[in-house]
């Protein structure tokens, strides 16, 4: 190995230890991923994944973006998607994961990808068992950012909801006592639930949530209303969309 | 109904009520959750009545007249997408201009854009796939853009592709028809935060938004319409709201300022 070749390397291992994919390995399991792996400069705009591809590639993006895309059948192209550094590209059957049909990949601007085979990546998992867990990691943490966004929204809502259902009973119904204001109207959970539009096991949950942050305390089928002002604000934080 | 000056009948914009981005949240929850009122559904409504609108504004034919829609990543941009379907289905040209990439899209914008796609409409995403010039030209070129960029639950100012489409259509010299609000518009105070949309006109759905009618959304709004997307009375009341039958005389009704 020559004095560049020598640099060359310690600068991909560099890269490589900088991978979550690699995190939990030492120095010299990253010195082996690094025989078995390509790291490539690519100028913008450069093609690293085509449809005409054979599966026998796995591509991390270490630095810069890679845009995703699609061309039309009158030859036009379609953007999917932008990814920065730190997704697997390639062929995801390999790694359990559909691929984009017919997707292109290019890089936006000057990128480094680690480039590796399917074999080369199974014999390292075998050796290094971390490296699956490692992608295991990766590809649900994908699927849980959708669901948890999704859920976040939903529940949003109906925390929102339920804080202005009950500022406008406090405002008709509430009496002021040293714990807060007393909402004189005996209401069933079932009840309340369907004034939000919610479902009663929803709605339970949500107040449980309010109790914890001593927004309101419910007894006997009344609420007091513990902290106005907090659920005046929880009322108020907008939907983002 | 207080007078007729086009086919749509105009209502005062005073006998309805207006609903917050908040309210009108719980609105699409409730016909979605409790009223199986799907988002595809309301979607449809929208985008047909978007079209027709633009037929109106182009003086009642649409063969082959140019329309660049501008498609936003929620389903504001659904209800663009939609009416892009229907304005080519109707004879129309159309190029759509989406401000994100595909997979950012909503999940039901997504299920509008692989029909466009299927049809050969023109579908590109605005910095990534085409140069900013042709785009320009293609405004320039335009008989009427369509801004589906940001809906009522938009927060803050524009920024990234969203902003590009903004201001690209905020410069646009033909006639802009805005769904819902004029983008960058908050639907409450009618204040724009940043780069905003003037419209010729505007078609507001379900009931109006207060912030078409205050602020900078008063000048920026053009002429108002309200379009019928299907939700019944009983839903407006579980919410306290009660906006009669606006309806009782066609799906798309223009509201008159005061005065």
């Amino acid at each position: 190995m020559t004095l560049a070749q020598r640099r060359s390397f310690s600068e991909k291992l560099g890269l490589l230890h900088e991978l979550e994919l690699f995190s939990g390995l030492s120095d010299a399991d990253i010195a082996a991923i690094g025989h078995a792996t390509t790291m490539t400069h690519c100028h913008p705009g450069q093609v690293i994944l085509s449809p005409d591809d054979p599966p026998d590639r796995i591509h991390i993006l270490k630095k810069g973006k890679v845009r995703v895309f699609r061309v039309t059948p009158d030859g036009k192209q379609l953007t999917l998607d932008i990814y920065e550094k730190g997704t697997i590209l390639g062929d995801m059957r390999l790694l359990g994961q559909d691929r984009s049909p017919a997707a292109y990949a290019e890089t936006i601007d000057a990128a480094v990808i680690c480039t590796i085979t399917p074999d080369e990546l199974r014999r390292l998992v075998e050796r290094h068992p971390i490296i699956g867990v490692n992608i295991i990691t990766f590809l649900s943490r994908r699927l849980q950012e959708a669901e948890r966004e999704l859920e976040a929204m939903a529940y949003q809502r109906v925390g929102q909801r339920l804080a202005r259902k009950l500022i406008d009973l406090g405002q008709r119904f509430g009496v002021e006592t040293v714990r807060g204001t007393l909402i004189q109207a005996r209401l069933t959970q079932q009840e309340l639930a369907e004034m939000i539009g919610t479902t009663r096991e929803t709605l339970a949950h949500t107040l449980g949530d309010f109790r914890r942050r001593d927004l309101l305390d419910t007894e006997h089928h009344h609420v007091v209303i513990r902290d106005a002002e907090r659920l005046a604000e929880v009322a108020q934080d907008g939907d983002e969309g | 109904m207080i007078e007729t000056t086009d086919r749509f009948p105009v209502n005062r914009a005073s006998s309805i009520p207006t609903v917050t981005a908040a309210s009108m949240a719980e609105v699409d929850g409730l016909a979605v959750n409790e009223f199986g009122i799907d988002i595809l559904q309301m979607m449809e409504q929208a985008g047909s009545h978007l079209a027709e609108l633009v037929r109106a504004e182009l003086g009642g034919d649409l063969r082959g007249r140019r329309v660049v829609v501008a498609v936003g990543p929620g389903n504001n941009g659904g209800g663009g997408l939609a009416a892009a379907r229907h304005l080519a289905n109707r004879g129309a040209s159309v190029r759509v201009i989406l401000a994100r990439p595909v997979n950012r899209l909503s999940d039901a914008g997504r299920h509008q854009l692989a029909t466009l796609l299927q049809m050969s409409v023109d579908c590109c995403v605005a910095i990534y796939d085409v140069p900013d010039d042709e785009l320009d030209r293609e405004f320039a070129s335009a008989d009427a853009v369509i801004d589906a960029i940001l809906g009522y639950r938009a927060a803050g100012a524009p920024h990234d592709g969203v902003l590009w489409l903004v201001d690209r259509v905020a410069r646009a010299s033909v006639p802009v028809i805005s769904l819902d609000l004029p983008s960058g518009i908050d639907a409450d105070t009618g204040e724009a935060p940043g780069a905003a949309v003037t419209a010729t006109a505007t078609l507001t759905l379900a009931l109006p938004k207060p912030g078409l009618f205050r602020g900078a959304g008063r000048e920026r709004a053009g002429r108002v319409y309200l379009g019928d997307i299907g939700l019944p009375a009983a839903l407006y009341g579980r919410l306290g709201l009660d906006p009669g039958v606006p309806f009782a005389e066609g799906p798309i009704l223009r509201l008159a300022a005061e005065g």
